[in-house]
C-alpha cells in the first residue's frame, strides 16, 4: 500500500513533533522510528525530513544541540520545546476530529 | 582500494564548495551519510557499496549531492576549466572569466597611467612610488571581483572602494623627508593592511564568522602558491620571446618590461584568484601539505639552534637589525601553525601535528623572548626610530598571538575546551593586526615627522 504523497507530508510535522515528545532524536534515528511505527509503511526520505527539522527550528519549535555517540559520532539532536509542545497539541485536536468524522463515516457505512 | 575517509571527505567538500549549506548542515548530514553506512554494511555490503547508497539517498536532499553522486570524483580536475553542464553555473563562469580579463586589464591600465605624469616604472626616481603604491594598483581588482562575484551588497561595495580611495589619498599626500623611514615603513606595511581589507570584500556580511575567516586564511595561502607558479611561467614565457626576437637581432626587451611585465603581472594575481575561487575545495588545498612537510624541519633547525646556544654560550643578539629576523621567524612560525589548522576537520581528536604545532611554538616563543630580552637593552641605547617601533610592535603582536595559540592548544589537550575556541581566537586575532598595520602606515609617518 501506497500512502498519498500529501498525506504524507501533511502527516509529517505532527510525527515528528511527537516522536520528539518521546525523547529527544536526531534525523537519521527519526527516519528509523517513523519506519518502525508504520510497520514499514511510511518511508520518509532524508530530502523530507531535513528541511522540516530546519524550519521547525527557525520557527523555534524545536531546539537542536550537538551530541557525541558512544562511538565517537557527532549528532545533532532535537528537542522539542514549549512552543512546539502546544503547536503539538494544536495539530493533535486537529486530527482528532478528522480522525473521528471519518471513523463516524465509516462506521456508519458498515451497518 | 576504496578509501571511505577520502570519500566522504570529498562528498562533504563538494557539499561545501557548491552549495549554500551551513556548515553545520553538512555535518549532520555527515553524522547522517555515516550512519546509513554503518548500517549498510552491517547487512552485508562493502564499504563501496554502502557509500554509494548512502550518497544516493541523501541526493534528495538536494540537487548537489545528487549532482556529487552523478559526476565521479576522479573527474574533479577536469572540471576546473572545462564549461559546467549545469546552464547557471557555466555562464557564471563565463562571467568571471570575462572579469579576470577586463580587471587584469584595467589594472595593467591603472598602472600605465602615472607615466603620463612622468613616472616611469623602470627609473629610479619614481621607484618608490611604485614600491609604495602597487597594492593599490591590484588589490581593488581583486577585492571588486569577490564582491560581483558573492553579490554583495551596494553599501559594502561602496564602503570597501571608498576605503582604497581615501588610503590612495592619505598615503600619497604624506610628504617624505630624508631618510624616508616611514615611507619604507608605509611601503612594506600597506599591502598587508589592504589585503586584510581585501579580506572584508571576500567575507563580506559574514565578515565576523571565525570559519569564513578561515575561510580567506586558505584562501589567501592558495592564491599566494598559484601566484608564485604562474609568475614563474609568466618569467619562463617572457625570457623565451626575448630570446627568440634576439636571434634575429631584434631586442624586445624595453617592451617587455613596458607591457609584458605590467599586464601579465596583474594578470598573474587575477587569475591565481579566479582559479583559487573555482577549484576551492574540490581538489586537496596545496598550503597545509607545505606546512605540514616544512614544520617538523624548522621544529628541528630551532631546537638545534636553541642547543647550540646554550652549549657554545654564545649570545647572537647584538646586533639591532636582527629584530626583523625574529619578526620574520614568528610569522614563519604563525604561517606554519595557521596552515595546519586550516586543513584540520574540527572535530578531529588531537593528532601528532597539534603537537607538533605546540612544539613549534613553544620553541619559537622561547627563542624570541631570549632575543627580545637582549635586543630591547640595545634598544634602549640608541632611542627610538620608526622602524624599531614598528618592529617591536610586531614582535610583541605575534608573541601574544602565539602565547595565545599555546595556552589554547594546552587547554584543548586537556580537553578543557573544543578546538573551534582555539580557531575563533586566532580569526578574531586578526583584527589586531589590521588596527596595527593601519596604526603603522597612517600614524607613525605623523608622529616621525615624516622622515
Amino acid at each position: 500500500m501506497e500512502i498519498a504523497k500529501d498525506l504524507v507530508a501533511a502527516s509529517a510535522l505532527p510525527i515528528v513533533l511527537a516522536i520528539l515528545k518521546e525523547s529527544d532524536s536526531y534525523g537519521y534515528s527519526i527516519i528509523k522510528r517513523v519506519k518502525e511505527l508504520s510497520s514499514d509503511e511510511i518511508n520518509w526520505t532524508e530530502g523530507m525530513l531535513y528541511p522540516i527539522l530546519h524550519r521547525l527550528e527557525a520557527q523555534e519549535l524545536i531546539d537542536s544541540y550537538w551530541k557525541e555517540s558512544e562511538n565517537g559520532r557527532k549528532r545533532k539532536y532535537y528537542r522539542i520545546n514549549e512552543t512546539g509542545l502546544r503547536e503539538l497539541e494544536m495539530q493533535r485536536n486537529q486530527w482528532m476530529t478528522v480522525h473521528s468524522a471519518l471513523t463516524q463515516l465509516w462506521e456508519t457505512e458498515k451497518h | 582500494m576504496f578509501d571511505l575517509e577520502f570519500n566522504i571527505r570529498s562528498w562533504s567538500d563538494y557539499l561545501r564548495s557548491h552549495g549554500s549549506f551551513k556548515n553545520t548542515d553538512i555535518l549532520e548530514m555527515e553524522s547522517h551519510l555515516r550512519d546509513e553506512i554503518d548500517e549498510l554494511t552491517q547487512n552485508g555490503l562493502n564499504a563501496e557499496e554502502a557509500f554509494l547508497i548512502g550518497v544516493k539517498r541523501l541526493g534528495n536532499v538536494n540537487q548537489i549531492s545528487h549532482e556529487f553522486h552523478k559526476v565521479n570524483s576522479d573527474d574533479f580536475w577536469k572540471h576546473l576549466l572545462v564549461e559546467s553542464k549545469d546552464p547557471i553555473e557555466s555562464r557564471k563562469a563565463r562571467t568571471n572569466i570575462r572579469l579576470v580579463i577586463a580587471f587584469s586589464l584595467f589594472a595593467g591600465t591603472l598602472l600605465k597611467v602615472p607615466e603620463l605624469f612622468g613616472m616611469q616604472l623602470i627609473e629610479d626616481s619614481s621607484a618608490m612610488f611604485y614600491f609604495k603604491n602597487i597594492s593599490l594598483f591590484l588589490f581593488p581588482f581583486v577585492a571588486l571581483f569577490f564582491m560581483v562575484n558573492h553579490a554583495s551588497s551596494r553599501k559594502w561595495k561602496i564602503a570597501i572602494l571608498s576605503v582604497f580611495i581615501m588610503t590612495a589619498m592619505i598615503i600619497n599626500i604624506y610628504p617624505s623627508y630624508s631618510p624616508s623611514n616611514t615611507e619604507l615603513l608605509t611601503a612594506f606595511h600597506l599591502p598587508i593592511l589592504l589585503w586584510l581589507v581585501t579580506g572584508l570584500a571576500f567575507l563580506g556580511k559574514e565578515w565576523r564568522s571565525g570559519r569564513k575567516r578561515m575561510d580567506f586564511i586558505r584562501f589567501s595561502g592558495e592564491t599566494f602558491i598559484y601566484g608564485v607558479l604562474i609568475f614563474c611561467g609568466l618569467m619562463v614565457f617572457i625570457l623565451f620571446s626575448v630570446m627568440l626576437f634576439s636571434a634575429i637581432q631584434v631586442d624586445i626587451s624595453r617592451f617587455t618590461v613596458e607591457y609584458l611585465i605590467v599586464y601579465g603581472g596583474s594578470a598573474v594575481l587575477m587569475v591565481a584568484v579566479y582559479l583559487v575561487e573555482a577549484k576551492k575545495s574540490v581538489v586537496e588545498n596545496f598550503t597545509p601539505i607545505l606546512a605540514k612537510i616544512f614544520s617538523p624541519l624548522f621544529l628541528m633547525t630551532m631546537v638545534a639552534f636553541l642547543i647550540a646556544m646554550l652549549v657554545l654560550g654564545k649570545s647572537p643578539f647584538m646586533e639591532r637589525d636582527f629584530l626583523i629576523g625574529f619578526d620574520f621567524m614568528l610569522v614563519l612560525v604563525l604561517a606554519l601553525v595557521l596552515y595546519v589548522i586550516s586543513s584540520r576537520g574540527l572535530h578531529d581528536k588531537a593528532n601528532v601535528h597539534d603537537y607538533l604545532n605546540f612544539a613549534l611554538i613553544v620553541a619559537a616563543l622561547i627563542i624570541n623572548s631570549i632575543a627580545l630580552a637582549a635586543i630591547l637593552f640595545r634598544l634602549s641605547m640608541y632611542g627610538i626610530t620608526p622602524n624599531k617601533v614598528a618592529a617591536l610592535g610586531e614582535n610583541i603582536l605575534l608573541m601574544i598571538n602565539l602565547a595565545g595559540l599555546a595556552w589554547l592548544y594546552s587547554s584543548y589537550f586537556r580537553k578543557k575546551i573544543e578546538f573551534q575556541q582555539l580557531e575563533n581566537w586566532q580569526t578574531e586575532y586578526f583584527s589586531v593586526y589590521a588596527v596595527w598595520m593601519a596604526v603603522v602606515v597612517f600614524l607613525l609617518p605623523i608622529m616621525f615627522g615624516f622622515r
